[in-house]
């Protein structure tokens, strides 16, 4: 039997219920949960709306002055180099579009510098094939040496003018535009060089493929207006 | 002795038979490309009798005229993919073949009666499984339904594959699996993708063709 009192309990309990399940998806997505944080991870808030940010996991941000990027692995001469010594060598820029294998791209100016000053004090061994990439997140990336020789791909060090904000992966991160986003590894800690090509983090865990070079298909730039568009495969120039 | 050199002369005259493992492909006119994309309400196009070979070239295929070409264990009769448009057409040129042209692969692909898909107008009931490699490679003609009506494998899914023709600086590449996100999409017989010749990718090959 419906009384006054049960129909109005009914009714609390029907709008807690809505009010739970309830979500402005929009708003949901842009909840930022970092900033002013000593945290930094996946976010799509504010100004990161025009280039999203993924994490593996949650991070501390990275402290500049105790950093330092280890190089070891098959190599002759390992070492470690501050962000002064790396910033020290001959520097290159570049415009390219870091594409997602979620579908979503962004484009930026990079500065950094190629590979081939880091190969050439670090020495990999012939029997190196490429480097793994050890990540503040915890992230784990493979690169071979083809890739990282390829006039394209960066060391970068700052983005558009700026350094690199924790987002974007500060202190450093490998650009290789012609590969897709989670071959692009952010925070780097190490490079390890290694003789056989193995899967990174994402590779491991679903279906994308250790090589991740980007594939013919459709693309979202979140700089125009994520208007769907067919891509044609391996770097996107435009 | 005689009926021997005539026997030999007869053969020497006759037309040749299809080659092996390529598919005889008439002469005719067939539509070509898509009422979308062309100021005709139904494109066509009119091409000679050829062949072109029933699968995509493989990795053991390819490694025999191109010896550096490495290819992981087991991966054998996948498609070789990685070659340059110039490494391609040399490998056909070195087999007595050469590229098929945009408009040969077409006709090769869908037929006279312009099938959108090799096996017909609607798309498989299942997408095509990216597996694990991301890069969708299995041994050529692993897709069984992915057949044209002249009995040419992959044309719609496995590897993109290079022409004879250009579109500006770029080389017209035809057949292979579009990306989106976790799913894949078999390609219409008339789309395309333009890449530098220069470029070697994992997800490209190619097969050859030969006129009589």
């Amino acid at each position: 039997m419906i009384n006054r009192r049960n129909f109005i309990a009914q009714g609390w309990s029907a709008l807690l219920i809505a009010l739970q399940t309830w979500r402005p998806r929009k708003a949901a997505a842009e909840v930022d949960y970092f900033t002013g944080t000593e945290y930094v991870g996946k976010t799509r808030a504010g100004r990161y709306r025009d280039f999203y940010i993924n994490y593996w996991k949650t991070m501390r941000r990275i402290d500049a002055e105790r950093w330092t990027l280890q190089v070891g692995g098959l190599c002759e001469q390992p070492g470690s180099f501050r962000l002064e010594d790396l910033r020290a060598l001959p520097q290159k820029t570049q415009t390219s579009r870091l594409k997602c294998v979620e579908c979503w791209s962004a484009k930026a100016q990079w500065t950094g510098f190629h590979f081939s000053e880091l190969e050439r004090r670090v020495k990999p061994l012939p029997n190196a094939t490429g480097a793994l990439f050890h990540c503040g997140d915890e992230y784990l990336e493979f690169a071979d040496l083809k890739s990282l020789r390829h006039p394209r791909s960066l060391f970068a060090y700052e983005m558009d003018g700026e350094p690199l904000t924790d987002e974007h992966g500060f202190p450093l991160r490998l650009v290789v535009p012609f590969k897709y986003g989670y071959k692009n590894p952010k925070a780097i800690l190490k490079v390890e060089f290694v003789e056989e090509a193995q899967p990174g983090t994402w590779s491991r865990i679903g279906p994308y493929s250790t090589d991740g070079t980007i594939l013919p298909g459709h693309d979202h730039p979140l700089d125009r207006g994520k208007i769907r568009r067919r891509i044609f495969g391996g770097e996107i120039r435009d | 002795m005689k009926a021997l050199i005539l026997f030999v002369l007869l053969m020497g005259g006759a037309l040749p038979a299809t080659p092996t493992a390529m598919v005889e492909i008439p002469a005719g006119e067939f539509i070509f490309g898509n009422a979308e994309f062309s100021t005709q309400s139904k494109p066509t196009a009119s091409l000679p009798m050829f062949w072109i070979d029933r699968f995509e070239t493989t990795n053991a295929g390819f490694a025999k005229i191109f010896p550096e070409h490495k290819f992981p264990n087991g991966a054998d009769l996948h498609p070789a993919t990685g070659m340059t448009w110039s490494e391609a057409a040399e490998f056909c040129k070195r087999s007595s073949k050469r590229l098929p042209s945009e408009a040969e692969w077409e006709r090769a692909a869908r037929g006279e009666m312009g099938l959108l898909y090799p096996w017909g107008d609607r798309p498989l009931k299942g997408k095509p499984h990216p597996f694990i490699s991301g890069l969708v490679k299995r041994r050529v003609g692993y897709q069984k339904k992915d057949v044209s009506p002249y009995g040419a494998y992959g044309m719609a899914g496995s590897v993109w594959e290079w022409t004879a023709s250009r579109e500006g600086d770029k080389i017209i590449a035809r057949g292979g699996l579009w990306n989106l996100h976790l799913d894949y999409e078999f390609s219409k017989t008339y789309e395309k993708i333009l890449q530098a010749p220069d470029k070697g990718f994992s997800f490209l090959g190619f097969r050859c063709a030969r006129s009589p």
